[in-house]
């Protein structure tokens, strides 16, 4: 076993109308839980198709496990759950499941056991009912997502690759993907994940990706990436009353561009990031003349959010992209 | 290969197993089967429905025609229980007489009434009126017997003896007809025509019903999203290929099934027939050399696999079932010429229209085992029929794989002709 479950280098994909990945690398160490974040139609999900082979990329190479994602076999190491889900309605939850086993290369027998194991975890089988007998289209939503995510993980698989796994997902499942998740990695499993939702990638994430209009704009450790960005952003609120005063003092330093750079104004919160080598001290103190009753100033890390925003921005999503990240 | 195996196990099994198979796989021998002794048996019935009830003879020709007649009806409507009866008169009591026969008739009381006059004998006429005037078979009948009866009473006029007079004049003719090929006689021409025009309306049928099958099979996945789990596992080529051959199974299953019971029908036919009164009319099927059927199974795979592939394609392009229906409608079309071409083909084998229907691809399938069993095919003809077959057939596989390679993945309304073109070139 590589320490690298997934090495990309170099992947891109043309396609008649715009370019959906240029030129993407990226390494995720076995055993992390990695994010890929990026707004819709940044080429996330063009990305993970052209991990998993199913598209094959116009240049670069996919190394997955320490093989080449075109190796025979190689997929029957790797779940994958769509962003579009979908399995056949007209079929039986059994069936539906022994099949997906099967074309992982699992036995019949083993794929049984495993596939009871899950089941009663999830609740489908119960002593007073086995929706396993059911066809898929007799069981509610979120039923329904409970069996794709059992047909994601039913061959055991050493990585998993979950494209926007939380949308659509009722609090209940959401609970239950990130319990399983945490589970996964404790077993030294990989998990790669897909998202535009920062909240989950920051606190489920060792290591995230953020890609915008198909190319990477920055990776690493959520550590290493908040260390990175932050020292410059200053949280502040203030006491009644103060916060006009405290406004105006932050515009016209914005006009003048001295000291901050960016103001997110959240009413009675403000998040304030400085300039390049800007005095934070120096900042306190023309707040403090200007009378604003300050009750906290704190250098703080950016959240990922914050970081996602001033990398992506506004203008994140190319126009002419549709549908797919 | 595995996986391939496990594609074409679910392909095949979920579509056993649905009502609709097992249905249509029981109820088509009994069809092929009524096919069989349903239309002898109601040409028999209506032969022997064509009974003149209650009719009524004028006979006004003073030499005892009508009694003749009434005989020669009770010959041929003796299990029926007509009744006939026969009213001698003159000439000058025809109009009272036939105005009570109408009444008679109106009133339901007779079905009809056929009149004898003096003209009959020397100018050959006679009248028939009645309340089934329009049914062919049953004139037909009153007319026969006053034909029999009429040349009967010339021939006794020409001084044959009467006893002898029943037995010439009672003459019957069974003409059977044989197809001679090279190999000499072999069945009876009607039989090959009608044996060769099932071949290809059950290839038709099956080319048509299975294609359809695979091509909204292909659009459930698509549309249900289903694919993209299965193509993260098995390739596109294998899911296509599994498909193709998961349903081929599915329709060999079917074929066989409906081709056992029917020769187990055939085998009972005549006991049936003769159970239900129905005269057997033997017929002699052509015999099927072990060549010709592998022909036959040649032109069934190879049109299936052309079809088929060309509506997975469709499948993949197509965003509902309303919109592939709309897209495979060109192609639907072409199996339906073929079908067209089958009639002037069964009936003109060897005319240029034949050859010409039976050497292209897309009418090949159904059209050349048509006419190979209505006639004998030159050799050479099959072999480049045949092998147009397969040509058409390598090209619609390599451009659907692409097709429905992309087309499975993509969203959104459905791609031009040159867009199409692209993705064929795409690799």
């Amino acid at each position: 076993m590589t320490d690298l479950a997934l090495d990309i280098r170099g992947i891109s994909k043309r396609y008649a109308e715009h370019t959906a990945v240029r030129s993407l690398s990226l390494a995720v160490p076995t055993g992390a839980v990695y994010g890929l974040l990026g707004p819709n139609g940044a080429g996330k999900t063009t990305s993970i198709r052209m991990i998993l082979n199913i598209i094959a990329p116009d240049t670069g190479t996919v190394t997955l496990l320490g093989r080449p994602n075109t190796d025979p076999g190689i997929l029957d190491q790797i779940g994958y759950l769509p962003e579009e889900r979908g399995l056949y309605k007209k079929m039986q939850v059994y069936r539906v499941l022994r099949f997906l086993a099967e074309l992982k290369g699992v036995g019949a027998k083993e794929a049984d056991r495993r596939i009871h194991q899950w089941m009663e975890r999830f609740d489908l089988t119960t002593a007073s009912k086995d929706w396993g007998l059911a066809k898929l289209e007799e069981l509610s939503r979120g039923m329904q997502q409970k069996v794709q995510f059992i047909g994601t993980l039913i061959h055991d698989p050493d990585l998993v690759i979950l494209d926007e796994p939380f949308s659509g997902l009722d609090p209940i499942n959401a609970q239950a993907l990130k319990d399983t998740v945490v589970e996964l990695k404790k077993r030294g499993k990989t998990v790669i994940f897909s998202t535009h939702l920062m909240d989950n990638a920051e606190r489920l994430c060792d290591s995230v990706c953020i890609i915008a209009r198909g190319e990477k704009v920055l990776d690493g450790t959520v550590s290493g990436v908040k260390a990175e960005h932050g020292g410059n952003t200053v949280a502040l609120s203030v006491g009644a009353g103060g916060t006009e005063v405290l406004a105006e003092v932050l515009a016209k330093l914005l006009a003048d561009h001295a000291m901050i750079e960016k103001v997110d104004d959240s009413n009675r919160f403000f998040e304030i990031r400085l300039r390049p080598g800007a005095d934070p001290q120096a900042l306190l103190r023309t707040i403090v003349a200007a009378g604003v009753p300050v009750q906290r100033f704190e250098l703080v890390q950016p959240s990922l959010h914050q970081i996602f925003l001033e990398k992506v921005g506004a203008t994140g999503v190319e126009p002419g992209m549709s549908g797919h990240g | 290969m595995a996986k391939l195996w496990v594609v074409i196990k679910r392909e095949y099994l979920e579509r056993v197993r649905t009502k609709w198979f097992i249905i249509a796989t029981i109820f088509g021998p009994l069809f092929f089967g009524s096919l069989m002794i349903v239309p002898n048996y109601i040409s028999a019935r209506t032969l022997r429905d064509s009974k003149i009830g209650n009719l009524r003879i004028l006979d006004a020709t003073g030499t005892g025609l009508g009694a003749r007649v009434a005989a020669k009806m009770a010959v041929s409507q003796q299990a029926l229980g007509s009744a006939t009866h026969v009213i001698t008169l003159t000439d000058a009591a025809l109009s009272e007489a036939e105005s009570s026969a109408t009444l008679a008739v109106m009133q339901k009381r007779d079905q009809g009434y056929l009149v004898l006059d003096s003209t009959t004998l020397t100018r050959l006429r006679a009248r028939y009126a009645g309340s089934n005037a329009s049914a062919l078979g049953e004139t037909q009948a009153v007319e026969n017997a006053v034909r029999q009866a009429l040349l009967q009473s010339r021939l006794e006029q020409a001084g044959i003896d009467p006893r002898r007079v029943d037995s010439l004049s009672n003459v019957r003719v069974n003409m059977s007809v044989e197809k001679i090929d090279e190999k000499g006689r072999g069945g009876s021409g009607m039989a090959s025509a009608l044996f060769g025009f099932a071949i290809a309306f059950l290839l038709y049928f099956s080319i048509i019903f299975y294609g359809q099958n695979i091509m909204s099979g292909v659009l459930d996945e698509k549309t249900s999203r289903v694919s993209e789990v299965v193509l993260s596992s098995v390739g596109p080529d294998t899911l296509l290929a599994g498909k193709v051959l998961g349903v081929g199974a599915v329709g060999l299953t079917q074929q066989i099934a409906w081709i056992g019971s029917t020769a187990l029908v055939w085998k009972f036919r005549a006991a049936v027939m003769t159970k239900l009164g129905v005269p057997v009319v033997s017929i002699t099927l052509p015999p099927i050399g072990m060549g010709m059927l592998l022909l036959l199974v040649a032109y069934f795979v190879l049109g299936y696999l052309l079809y088929a592939s060309l509506f997975a394609a469709v499948g993949a392009i197509s965003g509902d079932q309303q919109e592939a229906r709309q897209a495979a409608a060109p192609i639907t079309m072409m199996l339906v010429a073929a079908m067209v071409f089958a009639q002037p083909v069964m009936f003109a084998p060897t005319s240029t229209l034949a050859k010409v229907v039976s050497l292209i691809p897309v009418t090949a399938p159904v059209i050349m085992p048509l006419r190979m069993s209505a006639t004998q095919v030159p050799a050479l003809e099959i072999a480049l029929s045949l092998a147009g077959v397969a040509l058409a057939c390598a090209a619609a596989i390599w451009a659907s794989a692409r097709i429905y390679r992309v087309g499975l993945l993509m969203t959104g309304k459905r791609p031009s002709l040159q867009e199409l073109a692209r993705w064929i070139r795409y690799n």
